[in-house]
Parts: C-alpha cells; sequence; structure tokens
C-alpha cells in the first residue's frame, strides 16, 4: 500500500470516529468539544464514565443515524470510540483486513 | 523501598525497582499471573503506590488546584483516577483520589509516591496537611473477572457488587480498612486500604482464595486495554493530547495547574498522537521507527509480548494524519497492524456479579 493510500484509510477511519464523537456530544449534551475524547478513550464505567442510560440513549442514537442496532449483549463495542466505530461501520474492520 | 510485605512473599518471588520503590515483579510466570487476572482472581502487592493525605479547611480547594479532573463533590464513599500536571501541561502523575471525610487520600502510580510528595508540598499555597501515609497503610489489590467472589469470601458479600469507584469504611478481623471498587485491568477490580502491621496477615488470607500476581503480568494487563502506565507514557516531554490521556482531564473545570498548557496543546497545530499496534515476534525497544510505506512517521512508545494477543502489543507515537487503527506499518523488522482499544476484551465485560 502506498503513502497516499495508508494516508487516506486513515482518514476514512477518522471521520468515522468524528462523527460518532459528535453524535455522542449531541446526544448526551456534553459540555465538551467533540474532538477532546479521543479514539481509544474508554466510554462505559472509566474514561468518559457512560452510564447505562447514557447507552441507552445512544442505542437509540446510532439506530437513528447509523442505521445500526445495537443489543445489551454488545457492550463491549463501547469500549471506544473505535471500536464503535467498527461495529456501525463493518466496512472499516474488512478494509483493514485486506 | 522495600515492599512492606517483601517478608510474607516466598523465597523464589522476583523484586525489581519500579521508580524509587523495589516491588514484586512475579512471583511465578507471568503466563500463570497473567491468567489469574484475566479468567480467576489475582491478588496485588500494591504497596508500591504512595498514598498521600491532604486534609485541613483548604483541602478541598487545594485538590481542585493541583488536580485535573473535578473532585469538588467527591464525598468519602467515592473514589476517582485524575492526572496531577505541572505548569507546563506535563504528567507528575496518575492518582487515585480518594474521598475522605476531612479531605482525601492521594494513591500515586506505582514508585511515583515520593515525586508526587514533593509536588503538592512545592503547590502548598492554602497550607493544608500533606502527610505522606504510606508507611503506616498499605494497599492490597484484587483483580480478576472472579475477584467478586474473593471479597465475598474474605469480608463481605455486598461489598462485591458496589458500583465501579464506590468506596466503603468498613472492617476486616476488627480492623478498620477504607475499601474500594477500582482497578487497572477493566476486570472487576478492588482496592483495600489496610494499616500496615495487619498488611501481611490479610495478604496470607486472600492466598487462600486467589493467586499473587506481580507488577510485569500487572502492567501487560493494563497496556491490553490502554490503562496509562505513566513511568513508560508520560516520557519524552509528550503533553496529554499527544498522549491520549485527555479522559483523565476535566477540561471543563475552570482552573487547575497545568490547564493553559494543555488547552494550548489542544487548540495548536496537530502533531502526533498514541494509538496501539501488535504483530511481531520480538518486543521494540521504546524509540523504534515507525516507517509507514517505509516513510518514517513515528517512533516506538513502548511494548510487551502480550498474552492476551499472544503477540508483541506496543503504543506508538506518530503523526496524527496516520494516528487509525487497521493501518500496517513496519515497527523495526516486523510488520505491525494498528488496533484498536481496548486490545482484549475483559472477561468481566461478560460475568455478571452472582
Amino acid at each position: 500500500m502506498t503513502i497516499d493510500e495508508l494516508r487516506a484509510r486513515a482518514a476514512q477511519r477518522q471521520q468515522a470516529c468524528d462523527q460518532i464523537k459528535k453524535m455522542i456530544v449531541n446526544r448526551l449534551d456534553l459540555e465538551i468539544e467533540p474532538n477532546w475524547i479521543t479514539d481509544d478513550q474508554p466510554l462505559f464505567g472509566r474514561g468518559l464514565e457512560l452510564d447505562s442510560l447514557d447507552i441507552l440513549e445512544l442505542y437509540v442514537a446510532i439506530e437513528a443515524e447509523f442505521g445500526v442496532a445495537l443489543y445489551d449483549s454488545e457492550m463491549a463495542v463501547f469500549g471506544s470510540v473505535s471500536r464503535l466505530a467498527e461495529t456501525i461501520r463493518p466496512e472499516l474492520r474488512a478494509a483493514a483486513a485486506v | 523501598m522495600d515492599s512492606v510485605l517483601a517478608n510474607a512473599h516466598p523465597e523464589e518471588t522476583v523484586f525489581g525497582e519500579v521508580l524509587d520503590v523495589t516491588v514484586p515483579l512475579r512471583f511465578s510466570t507471568p503466563a500463570e499471573e497473567y491468567k489469574a487476572i484475566r479468567e480467576r482472581a489475582a491478588l496485588l502487592d500494591l504497596s508500591g503506590l504512595g498514598l498521600i493525605e491532604i486534609s485541613g479547611d483548604g483541602a478541598v480547594d487545594f485538590a481542585q488546584r493541583v488536580l485535573a479532573r473535578d473532585v469538588e463533590y467527591l464525598t468519602s464513599e467515592r473514589c476517582m483516577m485524575s492526572l496531577v500536571l505541572d505548569e507546563s501541561g506535563q504528567i507528575v502523575d496518575q492518582v487515585v483520589v480518594w474521598g475522605r471525610e476531612n479531605g482525601m487520600f492521594l494513591e500515586s502510580s506505582c514508585g511515583a509516591g515520593p515525586r508526587l510528595l514533593e509536588h503538592l508540598q512545592k503547590h502548598n499555597d492554602e497550607g493544608v496537611d500533606i502527610v505522606d501515609r504510606s508507611g503506616e497503610l498499605t494497599i492490597l489489590g484484587l483483580e480478576g473477572p472472579y475477584a467478586w467472589g474473593v471479597v465475598g469470601r474474605l469480608i463481605d458479600g455486598e461489598l462485591a457488587s458496589l458500583p465501579f469507584e464506590a468506596v466503603v469504611d468498613t472492617t476486616w478481623n476488627g480492623v478498620d480498612i477504607v475499601f474500594g471498587r477500582t482497578g487497572f485491568t477493566s476486570e472487576y477490580g478492588y482496592q483495600m486500604i489496610v494499616p500496615t502491621e495487619s498488611a501481611a496477615e490479610l495478604w496470607r488470607q486472600s492466598l487462600e482464595q486467589a493467586v499473587p500476581a506481580g507488577n510485569e503480568a500487572l502492567e501487560i494487563a493494563m497496556l491490553e486495554v490502554r490503562q496509562p502506565v505513566i513511568r513508560h507514557e508520560a516520557t519524552g516531554g509528550v503533553d496529554i493530547i499527544e498522549g491520549g490521556a485527555n479522559w483523565l482531564v476535566d477540561i471543563t473545570k475552570e482552573s487547575f495547574i497545568g490547564r493553559e498548557a494543555v488547552l494550548e496543546a489542544f487548540n495548536g497545530p496537530t502533531g502526533r498522537r498514541t494509538l496501539g499496534f501488535g504483530g511481531g515476534e520480538s518486543v521494540p525497544e521504546p524509540g523504534t521507527r515507525v516507517l509507514a510505506a517505509g516513510q518514517d512517521i513515528g517512533e516506538v512508545v513502548y511494548a510487551v509480548h502480550s498474552l492476551g494477543l499472544g503477540t508483541t502489543l506496543g503504543l506508538a507515537r506518530v503523526d496524527a494524519e496516520f494516528a487509525a487503527a487497521g493501518l500496517r506499518f513496519t515497527v523495526g523488522d516486523a510488520e505491525v497492524t494498528t488496533l484498536t482499544s481496548p486490545y482484549i476484551t475483559p472477561k468481566s465485560w461478560s460475568i455478571p456479579i452472582i
């Protein structure tokens, strides 16, 4: 892969993460700029310290904005923004495997 | 300074220096100890963590100024993690802040107690009481998907299901202890602050229920879930934006030491970012160059052999435009892939406390 292809792939991933950060901040009315949240930051418990109600709100938001339904059993996807991005946009994971 | 529990540990224990303290690195093998952390329950000798009490009329104001997170309403029933920064925004330490009736305990990272104490004393404009309690109090930890069961058998089953970062003053064996649900590995984690004269007995009784794990296995497990290991990560003048430790800073808090520098870094030109990578047989040294399609884009922060992944796991600091998971880079002579955090999924996330 060339340096430009790597750069483009990184930009695609970062764009997906940025979109998720904006959704989190807007939906949960957080008083921080979206890009204060890092891609690897934990979301549930430590880190952003979201609680169960926040997660429920995000389930609704994710389905509305990305058309992806998540369930209680998939709490691991809230391990970080980057992990959530791979779940919501599986093509990112597929691209990484190439 | 040796572990106050050194005499309680078996002869074959391997000790090593971590900053200013000597701690157990391993009791058996990292593999066995790691397995206890990730699959059962591990007992941790955390006596290398400094414990500094701040108290007095101005304790909360002082804490608000020296801590990067907001502790104004931290009660004696809560604890939380925070960074301590200097004026230039550099990390002095990462601490666990324990709310106390008349102030707080600041628990340093391993071996960093003396450095933290010096920093706090230097900034004590409020004239609060700052006392190093590390000699008289000792911290033991329990971590693992079944650590809650150990708590139930050892102290009280109700403590096991405390909410994350809850703290209770309780007794064990007639001894007053401070008990908190907190940890470093994303498994069920608990800490017990016990008078040092009783620490060896609590360690002995805990050993009947849990497997001792040393600092080597603990640090591997921490990296696997992107829990900062400050002595490895806060190096080379890195700021918290480059290091990705934003979550340990409440930037909405109006004032704290280092805030201006953090904001300047956040609003300044985009530099480097830190991300995880995996792959390869050998463990690269810090500073090993990271190449993308042959172009030098950064360096290794530190790396370990991840027992959970079965391969090398490390952190790299690279040009921000390449800071994304799912990319193939070259580190030393190995091809690696950048990863999504957490790099393993803790078993505790799928095991309920019964």
